[in-house]
């Protein structure tokens, strides 16, 4: 039992490690979170935004993405696709617009010049919606089934926002498509 | 109590904890019935009051953690080492409020309680379960010395993240479902914006507090450790005495 006690020998020291080691690790970690990084910016595709989609409706074909844009107050409509209860307007961004009809109830802050995000996909067809004149008005709709949205970080009380709709509506409206009276 | 009990209290903490109180009753009578509703979120708005104070004291526990972990690093400090423990403990709750009112938040306001795609959505929670490995490395137990330096360097690489997730909403400005830096980029009305400063300032005080008490507690744990082991060594010496002593008469 007493031999537990007695000292034991010392472990012979492992060699020390050069210095080019770690700087070695410390390069080769800088290198994975720059790579990280540069990986995370120009490969990362959330949400194409509406000019995108338009531009490359061809290659997207008829695959389900991801839309982005802002909906024109003057367009939205609510009605029917067949039997089924539907919300159409048209969305803008970048100059371009889409006809979108959206399946299912729209979400709590749906409204004109909020962007909303969008899952569905390209049909090519005129949005199938009576009483719907869609802006884009192009032989194509995007049918959505899932809608998100994309608010800013204006946190404004009403008071401020009536002067500031006052001012909008003497203009063009603010995704840059002018509405039709 | 006992009379040998250790507090980690002191008049400090005292006079911070009073202050929390008092600071959270203002915060609450601030944001449910002095900020005004926001145009577009309504009452929704309101949840800013917690959810942006907990996202700035996640990436301010993050600093300290890295900086906790990099002077263990360099200088096998003990002090820093419990100082970088404590951080991450306290930046894991503050993070797991972080998503926990984000999702909260984005129920009404976004239409979805979480998505995949948004960037600083799943980075915040890559750094939430970064934190809760590094803990988990913690209490794997193991050489003292082997875990702390385990634990510094997952810190470190938490922190990396720190920077992504605030620049990710100016990065993929386009690409993201959260809206830009309310307080840097924001328009916040007069009393929201004094508001949100009010809940900074309480859960900045808040973190002050636990920060000193998870740190007390982590260096008495220490002690104990020490203490424990000098005891154990003194009653293993003591035995073998005795054995020696009676296989000497025999």
């Amino acid at each position: 039992m007493t031999g537990e006690l007695t000292p034991r020998p010392p472990r012979p020291m492992r060699a020390r490690k050069a210095p080019w080691v770690a700087g070695v690790v410390v390069l080769a970690v800088a290198a994975a979170v720059a790579a990280l990084i540069v990986n995370l910016v120009e490969g990362s595709l959330y949400f194409y935004n509406a000019d995108e989609a338009v531009e490359e409706r061809a290659d997207i074909g008829d695959r389900r993405f991801t839309l982005q844009g802002a909906p024109i107050g003057c367009s939205i409509v609510e009605g029917f696709s067949g039997d089924e209860p539907v919300v159409a307007f048209s969305l803008s961004f970048g100059g371009a617009a889409v006809d979108v009809v959206h399946h299912g109830d729209p979400a709590e802050l749906f409204q004109a010049d909020v962007p909303v995000v969008l899952d569905g996909a390209w049909v090519e067809q005129p949005p199938p919606v009576e009483g719907f004149a869609g802006i884009a008005d192009d032989g194509w709709h995007f049918s959505s089934d899932r809608m998100r949205v994309k608010h800013d970080n204006d946190y404004i009380n009403d008071d401020e926002y009536a002067e500031r709709s006052a001012l909008s509506d003497a203009g063009a409206d603010s995704t840059g498509v002018v509405c039709e009276a | 109590m006992s009379a040998g009990a250790v507090k980690t209290g002191s008049r400090t903490t005292r006079l911070l904890g009073f202050a929390v109180l008092v600071g959270v009753l203002a915060l609450i009578l601030l944001g449910f019935f002095g900020a005004p509703e926001d145009d577009e979120q309504r009452d929704a708005v309101r949840m800013i009051f917690v959810h942006v104070p907990s996202a700035f004291l996640t990436y301010t526990a993050l600093v300290i953690t890295a900086v906790g972990s990099a002077m263990w690093l360099w200088k096998r400090s003990r002090w820093w080492d419990i100082v970088a423990h404590s951080a991450a403990e306290i930046g894991v709750i503050f993070c797991g409020l972080t998503l926990f009112t984000g999702s909260i938040w984005g129920r009404p306001t976004w239409n979805t309680y979480w998505d995949w795609g948004d960037v600083r959505l799943v980075t915040t929670l890559i750094l939430f379960l970064m934190l809760v490995g590094c803990l988990a490395l913690r209490s794997a137990g193991g050489d003292e010395d082997a875990v702390a330096t385990r634990a510094a360097v997952v810190g470190l690489l938490a922190a990396v993240n720190v920077p992504i997730i605030n620049r990710s909403v100016e990065w993929w400005s386009n690409r993201t479902l959260h809206q830009k830096s309310s307080l840097t980029d924001g328009n916040l009305e007069d009393l929201t914006l004094f508001t949100l400063v009010v809940g900074i300032v309480v859960w900045a005080l808040f973190f002050v507090w636990a920060m000193i008490h998870r740190f007390r507690i982590g260096w008495l744990e220490r002690q104990l450790r020490a203490i424990d082991l000098e005891t154990a060594l003194v009653q293993r010496r003591a035995e073998a005495s005795t054995e020696s002593a009676g296989e000497t008469s025999q």
